[in-house]
This record gives C-alpha cells, sequence and structure tokens, in this order.
C-alpha cells in the first residue's frame, strides 16, 4: 500500500480556547488555536493523526454541571494528558492554525475538559501517530463511522474533497441511537438524513443508527456490505476508511476482505503518553509470514493500521 | 561540566556518581524513556545528567495483553510486562543512536534466570556507548524473574554478584522494589553482591477494580503504582537506605518525582541523582525544568554546590 504520509516531525505548542461549547447533551466542540511557533508544525496534520491535551490543571466543574454518573470519578486526581483525533484543521494563514476537536464527556479529563473559557491556554503535543493514507489507483472511498469515530472522519472527508477531488466520496455514518451522533446536526428518523457536518465532501451518506432514531435503522457494517454489493467500482479501486468501536471495525475488516477491498481502520488503547515512551497501547498485528502476532503501538505505528494486519478483540476504556 | 542557572552566578550542578562525572543530577527512568529515541523531538538527550533505558532482556518480550495501564488519583498502574526489542535488535538498531550521545546511559537489565541477566550483561559490557547497568529484579509485572528475585536477600545478592562479575568495568546500579518488609535488608545484600549504586524504588504493586464488571481493569490484573501517589513512601524508603547503606554506595532516588521541589526532597534524603518517570508521560520536557528548578533551589539557599544538599536531612 502506498504511504501518501509519512511520520513527521512532532513537538509542543499552546492552543488558546477559542471556544468550547456543548453541541448537544455531553458532546462539546472545542476550537484551540496555535499562533506563532508551533503553528506551522501543526498545521502539517494529517487526517488520522491525533494530538495530546494537557488537561490535568484544570478543575473540577461545580456538581450540579457533572453528567449524571460521573460525580465519583470526576473527584479523581488526574495527571496524564488525553489524546484526542481532530475533527477539522483550518490553517489561518502562515502564523496561525485553528484545531477543531469533538469530545464526549465519559470520565475525569473530559469532565474538567467542559469548563475551558475562550482564551484558556492548553498545552499540546502534537501531531502525532501516522493517519490515513491514499493508495494509488483509487477512485472510490468509503468512510465508515461509528460513534465518536465520526470526528476525524470529518477531517479526512474535508482533506479528501481537497486534496484527491477525483475519489468519488461515500460517508456511512452511524451511532447506537440519535442521541449518540456526535454532531450538532438535529435529528431526523428519515431513511434519507444525513449529517450536516460531511454534507460539503461527500457525494453520498448514508446515516444508521441502531434504533432507527436517526436515518436507516441498523449497523453500518450491513449497509457498507450493500453499497459494495452495489457499486459500480471494481473492488481495487475502492478504499474503505473507518473509525469507531472495535467491534465495529472488526466486522468492517471482514466485509473488507469479503468484498478485497483495501481498508484502514484507526484504533484506539488507553495511552499513558501517546509519543512511544509508555509502551501501553499495544495492537495485537498479524507477523507478515507467520501465524504470530506482535504489538504495534497505537500512538506510534498507528493509530491507523491496514485492516488486514489487525487482531481485533480490545477492550474500551472511558477517559 | 557547569549548567548556568542565572545570569549573574554559574552553579556546579555536577555530580560524581559511580565514577562517572554527570552535567546534573537528573536522569529519566527505566520505562518512561523508551531507548532514547522517541523523546528528541521534545528535549535535548545530553542536557540530562542521564537516563536509563527500558528493559533489556536476551530474547523479544511481547509484553501483557491490554489494557496496560489505568491511571489513578495522583498516579497510574502499569503492567506492561517488559515488553522489548530483545538484545540482538537493541545492539543493532538502538546502540549506534546511544553511541551518539554523550549523556550517561544505563541500560536496565531483566531476565528470568540468572543466566539470562548475566548473558545480556556480558554481550554489552564492552560497548562504549554504554556508561552502566541498572539491575531488575523489582518489576512486579512478569510471572517470572524480576521482582522474585528482588524480595529474598540471599537472591539480591547471589543475582548481583553474578551480573558484576559479568559487567567488566562498568558501574552496576541495583533497583529495588518496595515489596519488601526491610528496604535497609535488601540495600544490604545488594551492597554485599558488590552493588556500585542503588537505584530506588520501583513501583508499588497496586490494582484497580472495574465496579460495573467487578474485574481488575489490567489484563494483567495488578500493576505498578507510580507518580505523585507514591513519592512521600520513596523518599522515606530512600532515606532508610541511606541511614543503612549511604556511606557504601551512592542513591538514584526516584518514585513519583514530577518538580524540582520533589526532587530536591528526594536529594536532602540522600539521593545523589534522582530520576523523573511517570511525569514525562505528561510532560516529555519535564527533566529540563526540574534541572532548572534544583539550580534555582541551590542558589535560594546559598548552595554552591549541589553535592552539599545530598543527605543533608536534619
Amino acid at each position: 500500500m502506498a504511504k501518501s504520509c509519512t511520520r513527521r516531525r512532532r513537538g509542543s505548542a499552546t492552543g488558546l480556547v477559542v471556544s468550547n461549547a456543548a453541541i448537544r447533551p455531553r458532546f462539546y466542540r472545542l476550537q484551540l488555536r496555535i499562533q506563532g511557533s508551533g503553528s506551522a508544525l501543526f498545521a502539517q496534520t494529517q487526517p488520522g493523526q491525533f494530538a495530546e491535551l494537557q488537561v490535568s490543571s484544570l478543575s473540577v466543574p461545580p456538581a450540579d454541571q457533572i453528567p449524571d454518573g460521573l460525580a465519583d470519578v470526576a473527584q479523581r486526581q488526574i495527571i496524564l494528558r488525553r489524546p484526542f483525533s481532530y475533527c477539522d484543521i483550518e490553517v489561518e494563514n502562515a502564523d496561525s492554525v485553528r484545531l477543531d476537536f469533538l469530545y464526549c464527556v465519559l470520565g475525569a479529563g473530559t469532565v474538567r475538559m467542559t469548563t475551558l473559557k475562550e482564551g484558556d491556554p492548553v498545552s499540546i503535543l502534537g501531531p502525532l501517530g501516522n493517519g490515513f493514507s491514499v493508495p494509488e489507483g483509487k477512485k472510490a472511498a468509503v468512510l465508515v463511522a461509528g460513534g465518536m469515530g465520526a470526528p476525524p472522519m470529518q477531517h479526512l472527508a474535508r482533506s479528501l474533497s481537497e486534496n484527491h477531488g477525483d475519489i468519488a466520496l461515500t460517508v456511512i455514518a452511524g451511532a447506537r441511537d440519535a442521541e449518540s451522533i456526535p454532531f450538532a446536526t438535529e435529528p431526523d428518523g428519515k431513511d434519507d438524513a444525513i449529517i450536516e457536518e460531511f454534507a460539503p465532501f461527500a457525494g453520498e451518506q448514508i446515516v444508521t443508527t441502531d434504533d432507527g432514531s436517526f436515518g436507516r435503522k441498523g449497523f453500518v457494517t450491513v449497509h457498507l456490505e450493500n453499497w459494495l454489493t452495489g457499486a459500480k467500482y471494481r473492488p481495487s479501486e475502492i478504499v474503505i476508511f473507518s473509525c469507531g468501536p472495535e467491534a465495529m471495525l472488526a466486522e468492517v475488516a471482514k466485509v473488507a476482505e469479503k468484498h478485497n477491498v483495501d481498508c484502514q481502520v484507526s484504533m484506539e488503547r488507553m495511552m499513558a503518553c501517546g509519543i512511544g515512551l509508555c509502551q501501553s497501547c499495544a495492537v495485537d498485528v498479524k507477523q507478515a509470514g507467520s501465524k504470530g502476532a506482535v504489538y504495534k503501538l497505537c500512538c506510534k505505528d498507528g493509530p491507523v493500521f491496514d485492516s488486514k494486519d489487525v487482531v481485533f478483540g480490545g477492550k474500551r476504556q472511558n477517559i | 561540566m557547569w549548567y548556568s542557572v542565572a545570569n549573574d552566578k554559574i552553579y556546579d550542578m555536577s555530580v560524581d556518581f559511580v565514577g562517572l562525572r554527570l552535567a546534573n543530577p537528573v536522569f529519566l527512568a527505566s520505562g518512561t524513556c523508551g531507548y532514547g529515541d522517541e523523546l528528541s523531538d521534545f528535549l535535548d538527550m545530553n542536557a540530562l545528567g542521564g537516563f536509563v533505558t527500558k528493559s533489556i532482556t536476551l530474547k523479544p518480550r511481547k509484553g501483557n495483553p491490554t489494557p496496560r495501564i489505568v491511571e489513578t488519583s495522583s498516579g497510574m498502574l502499569n503492567a506492561i510486562g517488559l515488553a522489548n526489542v530483545g538484545l540482538d535488535c537493541f545492539v543493532e538498531e538502538k546502540l549506534p543512536m546511544i553511541e551518539g550521545l554523550s549523556t550517561a546511559v544505563f541500560v536496565n537489565v531483566a531476565g528470568e534466570t540468572i543466566d539470562d541477566y548475566v548473558a545480556v550483561v556480558e554481550r554489552l559490557a564492552g560497548e562504549k556507548g554504554i556508561s552502566g547497568f541498572e539491575l531488575n529484579i523489582s518489576c512486579p509485572n512478569v510471572k517470572h524473574g524480576g521482582i522474585t528475585f528482588g524480595t529474598d536477600p540471599a537472591q539480591i545478592e547471589e543475582i548481583t554478584r553474578a551480573v558484576k562479575a559479568a559487567s567488566g568495568d562498568k558501574p552496576l546500579m541495583v533497583k529495588l522494589t518496595p515489596a519488601v518488609t526491610d528496604i535497609a535488608v535488601s540495600a544490604q545484600a545488594a551492597v554485599n553482591g558488590g552493588a556500585d549504586a542503588l537505584s530506588l524504588v520501583n513501583t508499588f504493586t497496586a490494582m484497580v477494580i472495574d465496579i460495573e464488571d467487578q474485574r481488575p481493569v489490567l489484563a494483567n490484573r495488578t500493576g505498578g503504582l507510580s507518580g505523585p501517589a507514591i513519592k512521600p513512601m520513596a523518599v522515606y524508603l530512600v532515606n532508610r537506605v541511606f541511614q543503612a547503606v549511604g556511606g557504601q554506595v551512592p542513591i538514584m532516588g526516584l518514585g513519583g518525582i514530577a518538580t524540582a521541589s520533589d526532587a530536591v526532597e528526594f536529594m536532602i534524603a540522600g539521593a545523589t541523582t534522582i530520576a523523573v518517570g511517570t511525569a514525562t508521560f505528561a510532560q516529555p520536557d519535564c527533566a529540563m525544568a526540574i534541572i532548572e528548578g534544583i539550580g534555582q533551589y541551590c542558589r535560594k539557599k546559598g548552595v554552591s554546590n549541589i553535592k552539599e544538599i545530598v543527605g543533608c536531612l536534619q
């Protein structure tokens, strides 16, 4: 597989909060601006790469603003950074870049992040890891997103439409229910519902929820299978990019293999550092030429892997 | 070697440690700085007093299944399981980069049997880029070797003696576990076996339980607790060992150091050098601020040579 993005230099910078707003209960959009030194480094960020945000010094919100079920965990004194993929990056000028993140309030770090206000400084490490790459000869890309796997797909959709305009773009985005779609788009039970954030980039959108409360009912993998079956492209002309829960990625990988289509998946692991030091974010990867597997690091060797290489089965943790 | 901390005066931050002249007393701890190759985007490795590599074993080790870490209040548990590239790959791929560094590099050595340790040290004893060895007999996350050596004074002495005999002219530092009744007994055993220095402490065995699943969070069930949560215990243990064997060997103090004040505490307790561990995960260049801050402390206290604060506890 051709690699169009090689590993670049990483670094640290201070971003200032442009905005940090709830787009729906538990889901926030955080915008940071990096100006001056560091902006050029972050402007090079590729879709699928991620950042580590320092949130340990943030205060815990007042009790009435802590979501149900998080009162206990919010009291934990945190020390580690939190990794996030980007949902969008705007290079504003040669000296300024805006980084957008979508986060779901799930744990001690994200509950503190809700207190970030305009102008607050946030220490950020990036760009980290290896992003998605576009193999040669592709005419169609299918972006398969599940739940909180959707934000980096928005970044990828924009990048593909700007840099690979000749590739037809289809987005298949799903979530458990309407409330779990991590975008501001209003829930809509119609079969042809779309997510507005993808609309400028995707020629075709299929939105699904497990319970049918937004878009079509059913799993993204069923719709991926249908799409591939009816595709007007040869398998070698199609590439799948996917991000979401590991169980979903495992199914996407199976569908891709069945149809003999290239597929890249963005994996998630608990990580202490994000820069290859702690060795905690191991992903089981098949070893070429043998039945064995080796551990690769999600932060350094990934988070994007060829789906054929990954041995799925990791357990999710809330941060 | 000198380190400037103020425009008006130059302070001597250098320390002598196991026959090495170090630019300053600040190391990065084993398992938190890779083989020195991952951090160069964030700090100048040569500005450190030195660092200790991730554990090297005779054969590559895949390590434990995930989850391997979990954050706790003011700390974290890890159960990596000594995942490492193995001796051959270390020599081939990592050593050339290490040889290009001017800072002190200690190779942390682990194994399942005494022969494993000896084989690794024998192979590396003649390598110019390596300043010394750290004997890992305190890893709580592997079934064989590791902590099983480090909790029995007789075994500590035996393995220290065997590895020291294989290390040629390179100094040997023995890393102690806190999982013993009296760490001074472990320290004396290591000294009796020929240790040139002691590093302490390794992590404290601990568990975090997911109350929904009613299972441990870590795949290994238990892990080693590190971070600020363990610092006061580590400071005490360093002082305990300093009182017991401080006159015989120098100590590298570690355990939850995140600030210059933390580092100074360890030095006052008796550590000649200190190592930053978990804090590097959150702030990769944390050690630089600690070097700077130790210098500022010396200036404030009117200390002209940093050695004066080592073991000065009243």
